[in-house]
Order: C-alpha cells, then structure tokens, then sequence
C-alpha cells in the first residue's frame, strides 16, 4: 500500500486507545522535519475521525489510509 | 483551540481520567491548559491523596480491573504518574483550589511539585476560565 509513498518514521499505537493515539502522534512529529511522512498504525477506531480532523485542523496533510481487519494506518505529511 | 480551562471536583478515579485524558490530548497539540483542583479533587495534587483515589460508587470493587484496562490503553494507571506525564507534554498549569485546600488538608508543604500552588476561585475564573476558548466542568 505505502509503496510509492517515503515514509520517515513509523508509530505503532497498536492496543492504545484514546487519548493515548493522538498524544504519541503529537509528540513524535514534532521531532520530525517539516515535509517528513509519519505513518501511524492504529487498533482504536476512534483514530479514524481523530486524525483526518487533526490534520484539517492542524495543516498536517492526511496522504493516505487504509484499514484491514480493524488494524488502521494513516500517512501524514508534516506541515 | 488555544486554551482549555478545566474544573475537576470529582475524585474517583474513573470520572477524573476523563478531565485528565483531555487535558493530556490538548497540551500535546500544544494548548495552553489549565486545571483547578476543587472539592475532594484537590487531594489528586499531594502524593498521598493521589494514591488514595479510588473507582467509586457502584463500580467500587472494579478499581484493580479499570486500572489494568487504563494501563492496557497506555496510560499510566496512578494519578500521580499520569499528572507528571500530562505536565511534561506541554503547557499544563495544575491549580489547587484555596477553600478546598483549607477544608481537605493540601498545603505548600503537601501539595505535588508539578503543581503551580495553592489559589483563590476568584482568580482562576476572572483569568483562566474567562480567558479560554473552551472551559470544562467534572
């Protein structure tokens, strides 16, 4: 899926649940360069609303998402 | 948003997670946040009292399960740990109340180091709660 995209770093929140997903999302792109993609893999389905109004909000670009079987990975493209 | 004022008056330890969850999700996006401590909460902002916060009422013989449900999620599962890790993500100002203080034992001497001090009512209404783009009550 994330084939053509260049990722720089990966978070694994996996089994975290709110506000735990969007706290460790914060903390980790803020030591990542403007530009850098941050891919986000995620089990608490609260992140599918979380982060697609995180990024409207915050100007961090959503590039890609998917979901398989309740696993969710987000692509940000840090502002 | 830019700043959150919070008020938390409840001390069982499952309804003041909520009010600390959202200060925690606030101060990472970098909102200003500020909490007053209020009635029994108060007790949250000395090491002892934070130790002696409980799941209440009817769920009161739950407190070992939510706490290992909160640690599962990834939160700390004490209060004092969970204030020290909201206080190091941001600009987070912890307040205890003065009446509440006065009436449930919290003084300079027992209070925690993460907190700002002991204040009046009067003062964190008129400057914070006035002054927030959204303000929270629990």
């Amino acid at each position: 899926m994330n084939g053509e995209i260049q990722v720089t770093k990966i978070l694994d929140t996996s089994g975290k649940c709110c506000p735990m997903p969007m706290v460790e999302t914060n903390k980790t792109l803020k030591r990542l360069a403007e530009g850098d993609v941050l891919q986000i893999i995620a089990t608490d389905p609260g992140t599918q609303v979380d982060i697609p109004s995180w990024c409207e909000r915050t100007g961090n670009q959503l590039i890609a998402s998917n979901e398989q079987e309740n696993l969710f990975t987000y692509y940000v493209k840090k502002a | 948003m830019k700043k959150l004022a919070i008020v938390i008056r409840d001390d069982e330890y499952d309804k003041i997670l909520t009010p600390l969850a959202f200060a925690y999700l606030e101060a990472s996006e970098g909102a200003e946040v500020e909490i007053l401590f209020v009635n029994w909460a108060v007790r949250a902002l000395t090491e002892e009292g934070a130790k002696q916060i409980k799941v209440g009422g009817n769920h009161a013989d739950k407190d070992a399960w939510v706490r290992e449900r909160v640690a599962n999620a990834g939160l700390p599962n004490d209060i004092n740990t969970l204030l020290k890790a909201i206080k190091e993500t941001g600009d987070v100002r912890f307040y205890a109340c003065s009446l509440a203080a006065n009436i449930f034992e919290v003084n300079q001497d027992n209070l925690i180091p993460e907190a700002e001090g002991i204040v009046g009512a009067s003062w964190f209404l008129n400057e914070h709660m006035v002054n927030a783009d959204h303000h929270q009550y629990f």
